[in-house]
């Protein structure tokens, strides 16, 4: 375990007799259940702020690890075919399985370099109008069903990115996936903030792990605005809802991918088998439908969120 | 169903009190104290260096629609508050001030006016009603007023002045941006003309959806932006800060198509309605 959240403190002596038992080669079987005991008490009793910083944590996998993992024959697919290739934006063509699928999805990256030209996830103008192109392709020539893989803290806010258009390039991507004549499933990972997340989750069915969230802001964000003290963060994080048990409840999304006690980025491994699991269950019954109802249920879907006195 | 049985005339509140109103403004950009009397027969505009005054919704249909014209639709659409949220008060507070304060339910005024005598569906943001963010109710006005002139095949304007998404009401307020987002794009596919006017402030959601208009004008001087200031420095690390978008270096971009004067405001909304109602079908 490379990196511990705060609330995870309590674990550290642990870790460390383990790593001591292990070098000794002593048995490790008593201090594993001691490990497992306080992840359970840890994680039995979580503050969505918790959540959301589960969410981030840098073990958790990523959408590349989702890709390799669980889809055969993957070809990468570049380029908004305008301006530029956002490599915030991952996107191209593979199997689950016996199905041919359009993926994409946001990319943080791992190395302090990626992570650089990912500005950590930020969407530019030229990612945005990557994915629309790439669900057009989707839609009209392959007829691939989509899945998007969402784990961004945004879109970019950089005055080279509104140069761009970046006001204008958000809507591309939203209204390719409206109109997409094919299944479209949305997948939140880790975190999904913003107009960056929306911009990839019209989808006829969303699905977010246990451990993800999904926001109109970051508390951090909205903290600054209503506040203007971001340590006002995890106050400010009970009341935005954003986590997946809250939103299933109101039914904003479709289904939650559970993960084991201590998170994805303890159990890496059943967690991207789970995911591919629900997300080819889901393909499985929406493939039965056609495309141009597909395509109402997303709009109809849409056109009923909102809450009023009317 | 008769859509103007509740209609009722735009809203007189005065956003700004009578001891308000006796004492000079002082300009935001240049610094002179103006008489009220005096921004308000310039439009709000400063007489000395030009700089656009916010206006209310209010005055807004007032500047755009012909006198006596507008009536206004949806208006049994309200703000509420569904996740007991509270911030510094409050967001059932919030509400009912913005109610008191302002005599509205929404941040949005929808209707149907004559601008220039041509039929047109008319709405605005409320910059007074908690910063004219976009929340459920608006939202559904806004979405609302774009299938009525879809229906009735009018043209449509939009006036944009807002913080962005309302915060207040979480994932609600960020599916009203993809909500609206279609119905524009399904009202322009039916061939309608949607006029879109970025006042100051236009940022985030209501920036993107602003964007969609077929024709995209913005007055002088408007601040049009991905992010409002204080989350551009929040993103921002060690404060170095994007210098948020005026609508002059947005339209050297390509973004926009007219910068305009508030005074060149609707004569230039006019000429467009002109040339649509000539259109060869
Ligand atoms: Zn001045």
């Amino acid at each position: 375990m490379k990196y511990l959240l705060q609330f995870e403190r309590s674990l550290e002596p642990l870790y460390k007799e383990l790593e001591e038992r292990k070098k000794e080669e002593k048995p490790t079987i008593y201090t594993e259940k001691k490990i497992q005991q306080e992840l359970q008490k840890i994680y039995s009793n979580l503050t969505p702020y918790q959540v959301s910083q589960i969410a981030r944590h840098p073990d958790r996998p990523h959408t590349t690890d989702y890709i390799n993992a669980l889809f055969t024959d993957f070809l990468e697919l570049h380029g908004d075919r305008k301006f530029g290739d956002d490599p915030a934006i991952i996107a191209g063509i593979g199997n689950l399985r016996d199905i041919t699928i359009t993926v994409i999805g946001s990319r943080r990256g791992y190395t302090l370099k990626d992570m650089l030209s990912c500005h950590y996830g930020m969407i530019q103008p030229e990612g945005f109008r990557k994915m629309a192109r790439i669900i057009n392709l989707a839609s009209h020539t392959f007829k691939s069903p989509i899945v998007t893989f969402i784990d961004t803290p945004g879109a970019l806010v950089s005055t080279n990115a509104e140069r761009k258009g970046q006001i204008e390039a958000i809507s591309e991507p939203i209204l390719a996936l409206f109109k997409a004549e094919v299944p479209v499933i949305a997948v939140v990972i880790g975190e999904g903030i913003g107009l960056g997340a929306l911009s990839m989750s019209i989808a006829n069915k969303i699905l977010m792990l246990k451990y993800s969230f999904f926001s109109v802001i970051s508390a951090e964000g909205g903290a600054s605005i209503l506040y203007n003290d971001k340590r006002k963060s995890e106050e400010l994080s009970s009341n935005l809802k954003f986590t997946a048990e809250n939103l299933l409840n109101n039914g904003i999304i479709d289904r939650v991918i559970d993960e084991p006690i201590g998170g994805a980025q303890r159990n890496r491994e059943t967690v991207i088998k789970a995911t591919g699991d629900a997300i080819y269950s889901e393909l499985e019954m929406l493939l039965k439908e056609n495309g141009n109802k597909l395509k109402e249920n997303r709009i109809e879907r849409y056109r009923k969120i909102g809450i009023y006195a009317d | 169903m008769n859509i103007f049985k509740r209609k009722k005339k735009i809203i007189k509140v005065p956003i700004v009190t009578e001891e308000e109103r006796a004492k000079p403004v002082r300009c935001k950009s240049c610094g002179r104290l103006i008489s009220y009397a005096e921004l308000k027969k310039n439009l709000k505009v400063c007489p000395y260096c030009g700089y656009h005054f916010r206006m209310t919704a209010g005055e807004r249909i007032n500047l755009i629609a012909d006198e006596d014209t507008f009536s206004e639709i949806d208006t049994e659409v309200k703000a509420v508050d569904m996740l007991n949220f509270k911030d510094v008060v409050t967001y059932k507070n919030r509400i009912k001030q913005a109610k008191e304060r302002t005599g509205l339910d929404s941040a949005a005024v929808t209707g149907k006016a004559k601008i220039g005598g041509f039929d047109a569906a008319i709405g605005t943001f409320a910059f007074e009603f908690i910063g004219g963010s976009l929340g459920s109710a608006t939202g559904e006005k806004i979405t609302r007023l774009i299938e009525y002139a879809k229906k009735r095949e009018l043209p449509l304007v939009i006036v944009f002045s807002s913080g962005g998404e309302r915060i207040q009401e979480g994932i609600y307020s960020l599916m009203q941006v993809a909500k609206i987002i279609y119905a524009i794009d399904s009202f322009k596919e039916s061939g309608g003309l949607f006029i879109s006017i970025l006042t100051n402030p236009t940022y985030c959601g209501t920036a993107t959806i602003a964007m969609a208009g077929n024709v995209v004008i913005a007055e002088k001087g408007a601040s049009i932006s991905i992010s409002g200031p204080r989350l551009a420095k929040q993103v921002a690390k060690k404060n170095i800060l994007p210098k948020l978008e005026q609508a002059e270096s947005l339209i050297e971009n390509g973004l926009l198509d007219i910068v305009v004067d508030r005074h060149l405001l609707k004569s230039t909304i006019v000429r467009l309605l002109k040339y649509y109602n000539r259109r060869r079908i």
